[in-house]
């Protein structure tokens, strides 16, 4: 068993939503904490809300958790938290060793001062010693690959090269504990590469590291274990998978199902079916059946039904048009059903959202459409960037 | 320097305020450094005259202050004993050695806001770097205020050498200050603005520019024994007003205390706001 580092207990963070109020409540607070009288943090003044709710959890030496959620979850909040930008209002958190944050990197640069002069100061703010800067300057410059531009001031370097910087910086702070908050998107592809290679590295070595991302991938394969927030509160600390998972069933409850029509059409239900079983979860290899319950209220001749997949970012995955496929359901009127099969999915585990069209014949105009009807989510496979699986074979040559 | 093993707590209930204050500080002591160079290299970079800008005011205040007395403007007092020019340049040092600080001090939180919302250090770093700019800006003042003592043939008294300790009181007195102006200014922005008018203003109050004896706010105005203090050490060898100059002294030391100490309470309420 390694040690427990870092140790949060109970944490809670209340925010206002309004301004002015905020800071007068701010002016109460300080005035009461200079006071020494104490305050009942457990209740919620007007316009407040919990901003981080009861958060509680360890963090053991070289371990990796990783925090996702909705965006305004409270990721954020809790981050700083930990870092000890802003103070709890309950519970506690303590950790043993030095805490580095990769976090907005680059905050505290003087524009006038070269890269040089800035790699002292950033170093400084973030808690270097000269002597330790002095003995990692060589290694923050190679890991930036600026060597050329020390002696440039910082206001003329793209904002990319400023992101370098700062995070070689950061990255070059040899913490206990590390807060990696949605940095590893910043500069090119080699630099990308290069700071998850760092990130590797320090974890080898021993770090802990506690990681906020909306790239699934990188949490899956960085984390051993995630806890997903939702409005404040902690819904879980699972396995990484699982809790990715459920991210997923979260933030596809905040797609609204929207129908529009012109009155000649409605769409009345979708329905799912796998292996002949009511349900929308489907492993790749399974088959979907999806009936489209129509009613139509005007008669109307070859009208085309048209299905298309959108993954949880919104991109379409595939379209379906009926009068693509040649098929032709003759003249409809009132209720029925349509059914459509997709042999073997094939499609990476993620949630899906499938979306409905119907169009007239002439496949332009349009009577009705459902966006969002129905999400599907395909569980088990195997995690990896992408969105389809691709029939494949292997061979030596 | 790390150390791997220390225990950091952050808690709701606890308030660890002032024990490791002054422990803190002096942890922080490159940064404090760091923060200073920053602000003054990159202050005159991309001037010509460069740290010349420090003595600028100063003269331009006492050619214009001679100026004005030499044509009977304003009725500055009875400053005789002395030739004026060296009187003037004595109290407008001290006056800015105050009022520069107040007013870097004042912005610095303001200024850093980025770094104070998104990195955890220790803030009061950057107050006590801002007021070594005024520091700073007086050191560069004191060749000139050399040049012009020999140019009069004024040799200060041997008591002079305790005026260090008077500058020592006023610089406490305006870094207290400054911390709770500082945090004010982080929330309202207006203060900076009506802080420079006050500054202005407050000149006039100071016997800097004018026999003390003028008006009788320059018995109450903290500023003013100050400078009146600084300046009979300088041209007579005596404290003209001992008493009321040992009581500030001891203001001086409660004002810095608790405004360190409320600076470290309020931070972390302003850094969740700004």
């Amino acid at each position: 068993m390694s040690e427990i580092i870092l140790k949060v207990n109970n944490l809670s963070k209340k925010y206002c939503r309004d301004l002015k109020r905020s800071m007068m409540y701010g002016c109460f607070d300080i005035i009461k904490d200079a006071l020494a009288i104490p305050t009942n943090h457990n209740k919620l003044r007007k316009n407040e809300f919990w901003s981080v709710s009861d958060i509680s959890f360890d963090l053991k030496r070289g371990e990796c958790i990783g925090i996702i959620g909705p965006n305004g979850a409270g990721k954020s909040t809790l981050l700083k938290m930990l870092n000890g930008i802003i103070k709890p209002d309950k519970g506690s958190i303590s950790y043993k060793g030095r805490m580095g944050a990769l976090i907005e990197v680059g905050a505290g640069f003087q524009p006038i001062l070269t890269g040089r002069e800035n790699i002292y100061i950033n170093g400084s703010i973030l808690g270097l010693s000269k002597t330790e800067i002095d003995r990692q300057f060589n290694n923050i410059v190679e890991f930036s690959g600026l060597e050329e531009f020390l002696d440039t001031p910082v206001k003329n370097y793209s904002s990319g090269m400023r992101v370098r910087l700062g995070f070689s910086i950061a990255a070059h702070l040899d913490p206990d504990i590390l807060l990696v908050d949605e940095v590893l998107a910043v500069g090119d592809l080699a630099f990308q590469a290069k700071c998850r290679n760092r990130i590797m590295e320090l974890v080898n070595r021993g770090t802990s590291i506690i990681f906020i991302s909306h790239n699934m991938n990188l949490v899956n394969h960085l984390c051993s274990s995630v806890i997903v927030l939702q409005k404040g509160k902690a819904i879980q600390q699972l396995p990484s998978i699982e809790a990715i998972d459920k991210y997923k069933e979260i933030c596809s409850n905040f797609v609204s199902k929207k129908m529009n029509n012109t009155g000649e059409v409605i769409i009345e239900s979708i329905e799912t079916f796998v292996n002949e079983n009511k349900t929308n979860k489907l492993n790749p290899e399974e088959d979907l059946c999806v009936h489209i319950n129509y009613n139509f209220i005007k008669c109307i001749d070859n009208p085309v039904f048209v299905i298309y997949i959108t993954n949880s970012e919104g991109i379409h995955i595939c379209s379906i048009r009926s009068n693509l496929d040649d098929v032709n359901f003759g003249t409809l009127h009132g209720k029925g059903t349509i059914e459509i099969v997709f042999p073997k999915i094939n499609l990476l585990p993620n949630t899906y959202n499938l979306n409905f069209a119907v169009l007239d014949q002439d496949s332009f105009s349009m009577y009705c459409i459902y966006s969002n009807a129905k999400i599907i989510q395909v569980i088990g496979g195997h995690n990896v960037d992408g969105v389809v699986i691709l029939a494949h074979k292997w061979n030596k040559m | 320097m790390i150390n791997h093993h220390s225990i950091t707590e952050y808690s709701a209930d606890k308030q660890k305020y002032t024990e490791n204050m002054f422990y803190d500080l002096w942890n922080s002591r490159e940064l404090v450094l760091c923060f200073f160079l920053r602000e003054i290299s990159g202050k005159y970079r991309q001037s010509f005259l460069g740290y010349i800008w420090a003595i600028i005011p100063a003269l331009t205040t006492v050619f214009a202050a001679s100026y004005i007395k030499n044509n009977n403007i304003i009725n500055i007092g009875n400053t005789d004993e002395i030739s004026y020019p060296v009187y003037v340049i004595t109290g407008i040092t001290c006056w800015q050695l105050f009022s520069i600080g107040l007013t870097r001090t004042t912005q610095c939180l303001a200024n850093s806001q980025a770094i104070i919302t998104k990195i955890n250090f220790c803030r009061e770093t950057l107050v006590f770097a801002a007021f070594g700019e005024s520091v700073f800006e007086f050191l560069i003042r004191i060749p000139l205020i050399a040049v012009i003592y020999v140019w009069y043939g004024i040799c200060p008294t041997w008591q002079a050498l305790y005026i260090p300790v008077v500058l020592f009181f006023l610089s406490l007195f305006t870094i207290g200050l400054g911390f709770f102006l500082t945090l004010i200014n982080g929330v309202f922005r207006d203060l900076a603005n009506s802080l420079s008018l006050l500054l202005t203003f407050g000149m006039l109050l100071t016997p800097a520019l004018f026999s003390p004896s003028v008006s009788k706010l320059n018995y109450i105005n903290p500023i003013s024994t100050f400078v009146i203090s600084i300046k009979s050490l300088a041209f007579d060898g005596t404290i003209s007003n001992p008493k009321s100059l040992t009581f500030l002294c001891i203001i001086s030391i409660i004002i810095f205390l608790t405004g360190w100490r409320f600076f470290r309470i309020a931070i972390p309420r302003i850094a969740e706001r700004v």
